[in-house]
């Protein structure tokens, strides 16, 4: 049973809220916080709404986007300057649940939830995150493989835009809306003079978390953007990717069509 | 764990109600308010059947702490007739038989409202992916998505409109 929902007005309040509070819990969207409270069991007595604290911002006007942990994936969908993340962000849900949930919420899902999270792994993003310590940046990776405290808010995203045709998405689903991940692929394979340089490749499904493909990366830098290449690369995500067993897919069924899917991701086959 | 006063702009009368922290919308409307047309099918945001529209836009009021509406505009199945006479919306779904058990009615009118409103001329597939949220286990979605496409299209006839501006 809930005891409290706080609804500060500002950052400071938020934190001290979650400190004078053990079970307190930060709520944004609610589309993975209601849930897990209404089932009864989660050991949540408090919440904590940053509905109030305007982070929902995104400037996307340069190279360098900022996006507002609390920005809603509609609201990011439907920014005019951020057309290349449409089409991951289509893949997340419905419509009516993109109209709550939020980027930041998206990067404490686990696989194969959380489709958003691949994308700023691939992106190489760093996350603003507030304590009562301060403000710091954390890379993704560094966050996806230790989280953050539960007195710590995530308050911004940020990464560089892509250059055009470098940035590639397929997430492979049992139906063709509402649906979580078989796999999910988001790959940012920049050419810098024809060749792929620091090529990032980020997978969903193939682990408790999204992971990058560090082999299949290495086999692409320096190398044309072609379909030997691609296959090449294809061929070693295996070496990166753990697949699990769920009601959507096997280990081995994801296994078997995680390359299939990277090379439809990237040539469109 | 004390209740609070809640205020609610509800079809757009200022609604009052006692409640307990982190009462949803979906159980304001339907426990506070009596206002039961939207139905409580999985309490998760799977099935859709709470859809209700918040500023317009399509949002599960099963996820939504009332203590967050922050007053905006809620708007239910039961705003949308004009005293006897029923939206394009419910017309439709009534003559072409997109409602048998009636339970996803509610949420399915919702939502489509809500994409009529951002999209007033959608293609087939602009409703499939407008209703992607909301199940049905007795039509088999095509009957509902004839229907609103027939009320896009009465309603673009009644008062033409281009897309809403982004």
């Amino acid at each position: 049973m809930l005891r409290a929902i706080d609804v500060p007005q500002t950052t400071a309040q938020a934190l001290n809220s979650l400190v004078r509070a053990r079970d307190a819990a930060v709520i944004a969207g609610g589309t993975t916080m209601m849930p897990r409270v209404q089932a009864g069991d989660s050991g949540i007595g408090a919440l904590v709404s940053l509905g109030r604290l305007k982070l929902d911002r995104i400037e996307a006007k340069g190279e360098r986007i900022v996006i507002g942990a609390a920005a809603t994936l509609a609201a990011i969908a439907e920014h005019k300057a951020l057309g290349f993340l449409a089409g991951a962000i289509d893949s997340v849900g419905s419509p009516t649940l993109r109209n709550l949930a939020t980027i930041g919420g998206n990067l404490f899902m686990k696989q194969p939830y959380g489709d958003l999270a691949v994308c700023l792994l691939a992106l190489d993003a760093e996350l603003t995150v507030i304590s009562k310590k301060g403000t710091r940046k954390i890379p993704i990776a560094a966050f996806l493989a230790k989280s953050i405290g539960r007195d710590t808010i995530v308050t911004a995203v940020s990464f560089m835009r892509p250059a055009k045709g470098s940035w590639f998405y397929r997430k492979a689903m049992r139906r063709a809306q509402n649906s979580a991940a078989i796999v999910t692929i988001a790959a940012h394979l920049p050419p810098t003079k024809g060749k792929i340089a620091e090529a990032r490749i980020a997978l969903g499904g193939c682990g408790e978390r999204p992971v990058r493909a560090k082999a299949a990366e290495q086999a692409l830098n320096g190398a044309k953007l072609d379909a030997a290449s691609i296959s090449t690369a294809a061929g070693l995500l295996a070496n990166d990717a753990k697949p699990f067993t769920d009601a959507y897919a096997s280990a081995w069924y994801r296994a078997r069509v995680l390359p299939v899917h990277f090379r439809r991701a990237v040539l469109g086959e | 764990m004390s209740s609070t006063v809640v205020t609610l702009n509800v079809n757009g009368e200022s609604r009052e109600f006692l409640c307990r922290p982190g009462t949803t919308l979906l159980d304001a409307l339907r426990e506070n308010l009596a206002l039961n047309a939207a139905k409580k099918g999985c309490a998760q945001g799977s099935c859709g059947t709470c859809t209700v529209l918040i500023e317009g836009r399509a949002v599960f009021s099963c996820l939504v702490p009332v203590e967050t509406v922050f007053g905006r505009p809620v708007e239910t199945l039961e705003g949308l007739a004009s005293g006897d006479t029923l939206h394009p919306l419910q017309a439709a779904f009534i003559e072409g038989f997109a409602t048998q058990c009636g339970f996803c009615t509610s949420g399915m009118i919702l939502a489509a409202k809500a994409l009529l409103r951002a999209n007033p001329d959608p293609t087939r597939d602009d409703v499939v992916r407008a209703i992607s949220g909301n199940v049905c286990r007795c039509t088999g979605y095509e009957a509902i998505v004839d229907a609103i496409l027939t009320a896009a299209a009465r309603l673009q006839k009644a008062t033409p409109r281009k897309r809403a501006a982004e």
